[in-house]
């Protein structure tokens, strides 16, 4: 039995049927039962099952936060997944400790996305983004005088900063930060994080933000904001929603433009921070792991995740396949998946990321500092 | 023998048939007793516990036995302590996460709103008991929000709330610069109860409707020929006469803000902003479902019982008080 939360999901099902016929071809005599969850309650059911000890053999997950606080539960899957290693991407999301979890369906990362027409309509000249801080906010300035906001930002839920530190981060920390950061020596005293902390704040007072960040949510109204053409840049997804299937449809394909962060510390190379969105992982009570597995590998077929890719818009994990078809965003986005690194914020755990949003809303309310944020998320980050 | 003191006075014609029938009847009773001797007492005395036998049961497999398991799971590990026993570990942490005092601070708060929840619908019921022109309008249009889900009456609010909403242009067109209604963490809690008084003052509108069904008019129409005015006539006439519905809506408007917020407040702030409208609910979940925390969520739940249960009994005892009192 699969418990996922897109098999209910009209897009999904070339994907699901896909995979299903692979798996048969493989074990007949196995019958595949898919259980799509609401996705609100996902990890609260899924709690149960795990507190239980029984429940479904193969199951989806978030790569990141929610897989690693749940590996007890999974069996480790690096013989079964081995021959997949180098077609797909993002398995650091599904790793803890050196050991694989789950097989990679799409992956997930933080594009800055801008409307080429608001940039036209601003004077600013759409085939060359800022590539510096300054520059960018000198053209949100130009933005500004054309009636338009420069970030469309929901920090409702506490996400926007999330994805401001992932996107904008390889801008600001050094190479070597950036990578003691994802190894787990995150050093938040730095002058470099903090002044990822300062970027949010100063964006928030100097009014780069559309009004009321943190009682829009992101989901969807800040990606609406930007779909509208009221705001011309905001940090989106690569899968799933507010993604660049989603802003073709209303900016179309042509005036979708994907810049790479803006360089705030002289000497930065600007990467694309993605993971592993979504993976298959099998669960430690199932009875055959071989069987179950290679449902994991059923499922991140290239044949099956092709279908995912067009008919969902995700980004598959797989980097085989030809995407020319989705426009330049889309394209623009594949050809940095191979210099891409992994997002900061999917290191930290559940419970920094949730104080990091509540600390998130009160710097854009101006009720904290970012010393004694960053002295709060350095102590939750070593407490977990 | 009730029949027996109540007719005579009433039919004093009747008084000795009726007398006579009481007496046969308890002639025959004592009869049927005295035949049934022995068995037929235990089973006299068995029929009651055989009656309560399944609603007890299901109380305590299905209500008090889990509950118990739940007390006891708090005093065990989360994660890589699954399952071990950490005495008031989770209790202690709870007490020092700030996300949690204040979820017990909101609670406070939502007493200390609790007459405005009730005085709402009372003043409003008054209005349309004294015929206000329009009230019989105003009775279909007033308990119109109590059919509607918390995740639609949410869904409404957070667009009329909205930053660029319509409450704030409507302000803006008097000149008044916008509020972030949701966005504000001093003001977010009381939008977010106010929306939930909102949608829930409909029922208690019918039950002090009833109640003023039950007043006498007399007493209205000799305090208006005595001259009162309409503030002395709610005062002096209508309160007093109206203690026990007042008190009976008191106790279920309390127990639906402290039980049925959630939905609103998932929708409506998802307990932020800063996470100012966190309520116990909410955490409870937050940790069993984001966090993965389940033991340190049956802690915080446990510490909601017996947050409930003490209101709970006092607000027994103050119903029990004033039904002396009437």
């Amino acid at each position: 039995m699969v418990w996922d939360w897109k098999s209910g999901e009209a897009s999904a099902a070339p994907y699901i049927d896909r995979a299903k016929a692979d798996f048969a071809k493989k074990h007949p005599d196995v019958t595949v039962e898919f259980v799509a969850q609401p996705f609100d309650q996902y990890y609260t059911l899924l709690g149960a099952a795990i507190q239980s000890g029984k429940g479904p053999d193969v199951i989806l997950f978030n790569g990141g936060g929610q897989i690693r606080d749940r590996v007890d539960a999974l069996a480790p899957l690096d013989e079964y997944l081995a021959e997949d290693k180098q077609r797909l991407a993002g398995w650091d999301a599904f790793t803890k400790d050196g050991r694989i979890y789950a097989g990679p369906v799409t992956l997930q990362g933080h594009p800055i996305y801008y409307n080429k027409a608001l940039y036209e309509s601003a004077g600013l000249d759409p085939a060359s983004p800022a590539t510096t801080w300054s520059e960018f906010v000198a053209d949100c300035a130009a933005i500004a005088r054309a009636g338009a906001k420069c970030f469309a930002l929901g920090n409702k839920e506490g996400v926007g900063i999330q994805f401001w530190l992932s996107s904008l981060a390889s801008g600001v920390l050094t190479a070597q930060e950036y990578d003691d950061w994802i190894a787990g020596k995150r050093d938040w005293s730095s002058p470099n994080v903090k002044r990822v902390f300062q970027l949010w704040q100063e964006a928030g007072e100097a009014g780069l933000n559309n009004d009321g960040a943190n009682s829009t949510a992101m989901f969807n109204d800040s990606f609406a904001l930007f779909q509208s053409g009221k705001a011309a840049h905001v940090i989106g997804l690569m899968s799933d929603v507010g993604h660049w299937k989603d802003f073709n449809e209303f900016l179309t394909a042509d005036k979708l433009g994907v810049m790479d962060a803006p360089v705030v510390t002289a000497g930065t190379t600007p990467s694309l921070p993605y993971d592993g969105g979504i993976g298959y992982g099998v669960a430690r009570w199932t009875k055959d792991p071989k069987v179950a597995a290679d449902l994991v590998r059923s499922l991140t077929s290239t044949d099956a995740l092709k279908a995912f890719y067009a008919e969902a818009g995700a980004i598959a994990a797989d980097t085989t396949i030809d995407v020319s078809q989705g426009g330049p965003a889309v394209a623009t986005i594949v050809s940095e998946i191979k210099g891409g690194k992994p997002a900061l914020h999917v290191a930290l755990s559940s419970k920094t990321l949730d104080l990091m949003g509540r600390l998130s809303q009160q710097l854009l309310g101006g009720s904290v500092t970012v010393d004694e944020v960053v002295k709060q998320l350095a102590a939750s980050d070593q407490a977990g | 023998m009730p029949i027996g003191n109540v007719q005579p006075s009433v039919r004093p014609a009747q008084a000795g048939r009726t007398d006579g029938a009481v007496a046969r009847s308890s002639v025959r009773r004592g009869g049927a007793r005295s035949r049934r001797t022995g068995g037929g007492v235990w089973s006299e005395r068995l029929a009651p516990l055989v009656l309560v036998a399944p609603a007890v049961l299901i109380i305590v497999v299905l209500r008090l036995y889990p509950l118990l398991l739940g007390v006891n799971f708090s005093f065990t590990g989360d994660g890589a302590r699954n399952g071990m026993a950490v005495g008031l570990d989770n209790y202690r942490e709870l007490f020092e996460d700030p996300l949690f005092r204040t979820a017990l601070g909101n609670v406070g708060l939502l007493v200390l709103l609790l007459p405005v929840a009730v005085a709402i619908p009372g003043l409003l019921a008054t209005f349309i008991y004294l015929r206000v022109p329009g009230h019989r309008l105003y009775r279909g249009v007033y308990f119109f929000p109590a059919v509607l889900s918390p995740v639609i009456v949410g869904a409404i609010f957070n667009l009329l709330l909205a930053f660029d909403g319509p409450l704030n242009a409507v302000l803006g067109s008097v000149g008044v610069s916008p509020v972030d209604w949701l966005g504000d963490p001093d003001l977010a809690m009381f939008i977010v109860v106010g929306v939930h008084i909102w949608a829930t003052f409909g029922m208690a509108l019918v039950v002090f409707l009833a109640g003023f069904a039950t007043l006498d008019s007399a007493l209205l129409d000799a305090a208006r020929v005595d001259g009162a005015s309409l503030p002395q006539v709610i005062w002096h006439v209508i309160i007093p006469s109206l203690t026990r519905t007042i008190q009976f809506v008191f106790v279920t408007t309390m127990i639906g803000m402290l039980t049925s917020m959630f939905g609103l407040l998932f929708v409506m702030t998802s307990g932020g902003p800063e996470g100012s409208t966190y309520l116990p609910e909410y955490y409870i979940w937050i940790q069993q479902g984001q966090m993965n925390r389940p033991a340190l969520a049956s802690a915080a739940s446990t510490v909601l019982f017996v947050i409930m249960l003490v209101v709970g009994l006092l607000q027994i005892n103050l119903l029990r008080r004033a039904g002396k009192e009437a």
